[in-house]
C-alpha cells in the first residue's frame, strides 16, 4: 500500500518506511512519541490501539526500541511508530487505556520505566523479581539437562 | 448499578477483598483475580496474571525459525494451527516467498476446522462453569472428531506445527478430506443441538443477558478484538477486513451483537461456528492439486527421494537444519483473526538463523484487559459468566 | 508414628479393604495449568471416560481430594501457589506429573519455569508427552491406581525420583526432606 500524502507531510518523508509487511512506519523521537500518538489517532483516523512492544538492539545509546502499533477501522489498516529510548518514556496510558497492561509488560520484561503510568508494577514475573529477563544481554537461563553423553561435560547432574 | 445503591443505602460500607484463583476451577486457566465486594457487589476487579509466564519470546531468539514453529502451538493452546498459521504469514512476509494454492486453501480448511474446535470448547466450558454439565460432554464429542483428523493429518492431537513457513509437513490425502466433508455434514445439525440446550434456555439466558455490558467505545479503546468485539456490535472481522490466505475469495458472513452482553458474545460465537463450516466446505470444493510446499530451497526442505539423487539437495537440507532459515533483516507483522481475536507475530530479523524478537500480539491479553469494566458494578456470582464469555486462554496472555 | 508395615492398621481385612477403597476411588484436585488441561479434560470427558476408572469428580478443594495432576507447565510465580495446594491436600495424596513440562520443563528450558515439578513436590508417575494422549494420561492413573492398591497407607512419594532429581517423602505429613 501506498503511504498517504499526509502522513508524508505530517511527518517527513525521511521519517517513513515501509517494510516487508508493508505497514507505514513511522520513526519518532522520544520527546514526541506521546503527541505523535495522539495525532495518528485523532487527525489520521488510527484509532484502534493494537499493540505496544520493545525490541533491544543492543546499540550503546538508545538501546531500545519501542514500537507501537495501531489500525484504522476507516481505512482497514496498521500503521507503525517507532522510537529510541534508554530507560524511560511517557506513558501513553492515559489517553490510550488499552496500553496499561502493554507498558507494564515492557517495564517487566526490559525495565523501561513509562512516567506517568497509572500502576508501574511488575505483571508477568514475581513482585521480587530481579532483573529484566528479555534484555539480550540476559541469558536465557537454562539448564544443563543430565544426559549419560553430557556428564563427563556436567558432571552426574 | 441498583445493588450497589441498594447497599449504599444501608449503610454498610465494609468492604471485604475475596482472592480468587489461580487455582480455581471457573477462571480458565491461572488467573488470579482480586475482588474487593461490597456484600454481593463487586467494587473493584483487579486481575493478577503471569502465573504462566512461560519465557516464550525469549526462547525464540535461542531457537531458529522452524524450531520456533514448535513454541508457537503453545500460546494459545486451542487455536494451535492459528498461531503457526501467523508465525508462517509474518516469516513469508519477511521473505517474500510464494506459497502454492493446496497448501493455502488447505491452510484454511485447518484454520477454520481449529476455529470451530475453539468455539465447541468455548461452549462446553461456559456452559460447564454455568452449571450445565451435559453441553460440555456434547460438545467435545465433536472436538473429538477434529482432534482425530488432525492426529491421522499431522500424528498430533493438538500440538501438530503443521503449518510451517513455506507451506505445510506434507500433504493430506484425499480420504482424510472426503471423512472431513463427511464430518462437517453432520455439524450443523449438532450445532443446533447445543443450541436448543442453551440458547433458549431460560436460566442460561438469565444468567447471561445482560450481564458484563461491554460498550463499542469501552471495547475500542481497551483494543478487544475478536468475537468479544463483534458482541457490541462493532463489525471488524479480520478476514474480511485486511484478508489473507485468500480469504476474499470465501463467502462467509459476520456475525455481530447488539447488547455487548455475555449472551451476544455467545451467540456471536456459535454463529461463526456455522461460518466456519460453510468455509470449510468452500475449501474442500475449490481443493486443488498440486505440491504443498514453496519450491524455494532455502525454506522448504526437498523431499527426502532426492536426497539420494542430488548433492545440491543435501547440502540444502543440511543447511537448513542446521543454519535455519535466513530471513533477510527487517520486520514483518501479519495480523490474523484468531477464535479470541486479532492474532499476529511481529518478527524482527537481522539476517541470521536466528530471531532478534519474536513478539506475539495475543488477542487475549487486550480483552482481558475489559476484565475489570464488565464485572465491576455487578453481582460476585456473575464474575464467572463474564470471564467465560470472553474466552481468555491464559497461554497466550502470560506466553 | 511409625512408618514401617501396618501400624495402627486394624487387621489384614480391613487394610485390604482400606487399600481397595482408596485405590478405586482417587478423586483429582482441580488444578490444570496448560495445554495438559486441555487434554486432561479431553479424559474427563465423554470418550475416555476417567470415571470409570474411579475418578468420578475433580473436586474444586484440595481438602476433599487425593490426586493432584499437575497438568501444564509451572512458571516462578506458581510454584507457592503449587506447593500450598499441595500442602493443604490431606495424607495419603499423590502426584501426578503430567506432560513434559511437568515433568521436566519440557520445550521450555529457561528463566521462567520451574524445571519439573518434581523440584517442589514429591511425583509418584510421569506422564511423557506433549500433551500426553488422554489414554497416556489413563496409563499414569492404572499404574498409580496399582501403586496405592498394593498398601496405600505407606506409598513411598518420590521412589521414582531417586535416580535423579526429586524429593522423597517418609509418608508422614512433615516437610519433605530430601533423598
Amino acid at each position: 500500500m501506498t503511504v498517504s500524502d499526509t502522513l508524508l507531510e505530517a511527518f517527513g518523508a525521511d521519517a517513513i518506511a515501509t517494510p516487508a509487511d508493508l505497514i507505514p512506519t513511522i520513526q519518532v523521537p522520544l520527546g514526541s512519541i506521546e503527541a505523535a500518538v495522539a495525532r495518528v489517532q485523532k487527525e489520521f483516523g488510527y484509532t484502534r490501539f493494537v499493540d505496544l512492544t520493545a525490541v533491544d538492539l543492543l546499540s550503546r545509546e538508545e538501546r531500545f526500541e519501542l514500537v507501537y502499533l495501531f489500525y484504522s477501522l476507516d481505512s482497514n489498516a496498521w500503521i507503525r511508530l517507532k522510537t529510541r529510548t534508554d530507560q524511560q518514556a511517557p506513558s501513553i496510558t492515559p489517553s490510550v487505556p488499552g496500553a496499561n497492561w502493554y507498558e507494564r509488560e515492557v517495564f517487566d520484561l526490559f525495565g523501561i520505566e513509562f512516567v506517568g503510568h497509572p500502576g508501574l508494577t511488575r505483571i508477568m514475573l514475581p513482585d521480587d523479581w530481579q532483573g529484566y529477563p528479555l534484555r539480550r544481554t540476559e541469558p536465557l537461563g537454562s539448564e544443563p539437562v543430565d544426559f549419560t553423553v553430557t556428564r563427563k561435560v556436567y558432571g552426574t547432574g | 448499578m441498583a445493588q450497589a445503591e441498594k447497599s449504599a443505602e444501608r449503610g454498610t460500607g465494609e468492604l471485604l477483598t475475596v482472592n480468587m484463583g489461580p487455582q480455581h476451577p471457573s477462571t480458565h486457566g491461572v488467573l488470579r483475580l482480586e475482588l474487593v465486594l461490597d456484600g454481593e457487589v463487586v467494587v473493584h476487579c483487579r486481575p493478577v496474571i503471569g502465573y504462566l509466564h512461560t519465557g516464550i519470546e525469549k526462547t525464540f531468539e535461542a531457537k531458529s525459525y522452524i524450531q520456533g514453529v514448535v513454541l508457537t502451538d503453545r500460546m494459545d493452546y486451542l487455536n494451535p494451527l492459528g498461531n503457526n498459521l501467523a508465525y508462517a504469514l509474518s516469516i513469508e512476509k519477511l521473505i517474500g516467498c510464494e506459497i502454492p494454492e493446496r497448501a493455502t486453501v488447505l491452510r484454511v480448511l485447518l484454520a477454520e476446522l481449529t476455529r470451530v474446535a475453539s468455539h465447541l470448547m468455548f461452549v462446553g466450558s461456559m456452559a460447564l462453569d454455568l452449571g450445565a454439565s451435559s453441553p460440555f460432554l456434547y460438545c467435545w464429542r465433536e472436538r473429538e472428531h477434529i482432534l482425530d483428523f488432525f492426529e491421522t493429518i499431522s500424528g498430533v492431537r493438538m500440538m501438530t506445527s503443521f503449518i510451517r513457513p513455506g507451506g505445510l509437513v506434507r500433504d493430506v490425502q484425499p480420504e482424510v478430506l472426503s471423512a472431513v466433508s463427511a464430518f462437517l455434514e453432520t455439524m450443523p445439525g449438532h450445532i443446533d443441538e447445543y443450541e436448543e440446550l442453551l440458547t433458549a434456555n431460560p436460566i442460561f439466558r438469565e444468567r447471561t443477558e445482560g450481564v458484563g455490558i461491554l460498550s463499542a467505545d469501552d471495547a475500542l479503546a481497551l483494543g478487544v478484538t475478536g468475537p468479544t468485539l463483534r458482541g457490541s456490535g462493532v463489525a471488524l472481522d479480520l478476514r474480511k477486513a485486511n484478508p489473507y490466505c485468500g480469504y476474499e475469495g470465501y463467502d462467509f458472513g459476520v456475525p455481530t451483537g447488539t447488547h455487548g452482553d455475555c449472551y451476544d458474545r455467545y451467540l456471536v460465537r456459535v454463529a461463526e461456528m456455522r461460518e466456519s463450516v460453510a468455509i470449510c466446505r468452500q475449501a474442500l470444493d475449490r481443493m486443488p492439486v498440486g505440491s504443498v510446499r514453496t519450491s524455494d530451497r532455502k525454506v522448504m526442505p526437498p523431499p527426502r527421494e532426492e536426497l539420494a539423487k542430488s548433492m545440491e539437495a543435501v547440502i540444502h537440507h543440511f543447511k537448513l537444519w542446521t543454519e535455519g532459515i535466513c530471513p533477510p533483516a527487517g520486520e514483518a507483522y501479519v495480523g490474523v483473526e484468531s477464535p479470541r481475536g486479532e492474532l499476529g507475530f511481529y518478527v524482527v530479523s537481522d539476517g541470521s538463523g536466528r530471531p532478534v524478537r519474536v513478539h506475539e500480539r495475543a488477542p487475549s491479553f487486550a480483552n482481558l484487559q475489559s476484565l475489570p469494566k464488565i464485572t465491576e458494578g455487578g453481582a460476585v456470582a456473575d464474575v464467572v459468566a463474564c470471564i467465560a464469555s470472553l474466552d481468555p486462554i491464559m497461554g497466550e496472555v502470560d506466553r | 508414628m511409625s512408618t514401617d508395615d501396618r501400624n495402627g492398621a486394624p487387621g489384614y481385612i480391613l487394610s485390604r479393604l482400606e487399600d481397595w477403597a482408596r485405590e478405586s476411588s482417587i478423586w483429582p484436585v482441580t488444578f490444570g495449568l496448560a495445554c495438559c488441561a486441555i487434554e486432561m479434560m479431553a479424559t474427563s470427558a465423554s470418550r475416555f471416560d476417567m470415571a470409570r476408572f474411579g475418578s468420578e469428580v475433580f473436586r474444586a478443594s484440595p481438602r476433599q481430594s487425593d490426586l493432584m495432576i499437575v497438568a501444564g507447565r509451572v512458571s516462578q510465580k506458581m510454584a507457592p501457589v503449587l506447593r500450598e495446594v499441595y500442602d493443604q491436600m490431606p495424607e495419603p495424596k499423590w502426584v501426578i506429573a503430567m506432560g513434559d513440562c511437568a515433568s521436566c520443563s519440557g520445550v521450555f528450558n529457561n528463566y521462567a519455569l520451574i524445571q519439573g515439578v518434581d523440584k517442589i513436590v514429591p511425583v509418584d508417575v510421569y506422564v511423557p508427552g506433549c500433551p500426553p494422549t488422554p489414554e497416556a494420561l489413563l496409563d499414569s492413573l492404572i499404574k498409580l491406581k496399582q501403586r496405592v492398591a498394593a498398601n496405600s497407607r505407606n506409598v513411598r512419594h518420590g521412589a521414582q525420583t531417586s535416580v535423579g532429581v526429586g524429593i522423597a517423602h517418609n509418608g508422614t505429613n512433615d516437610a519433605a526432606h530430601t533423598a
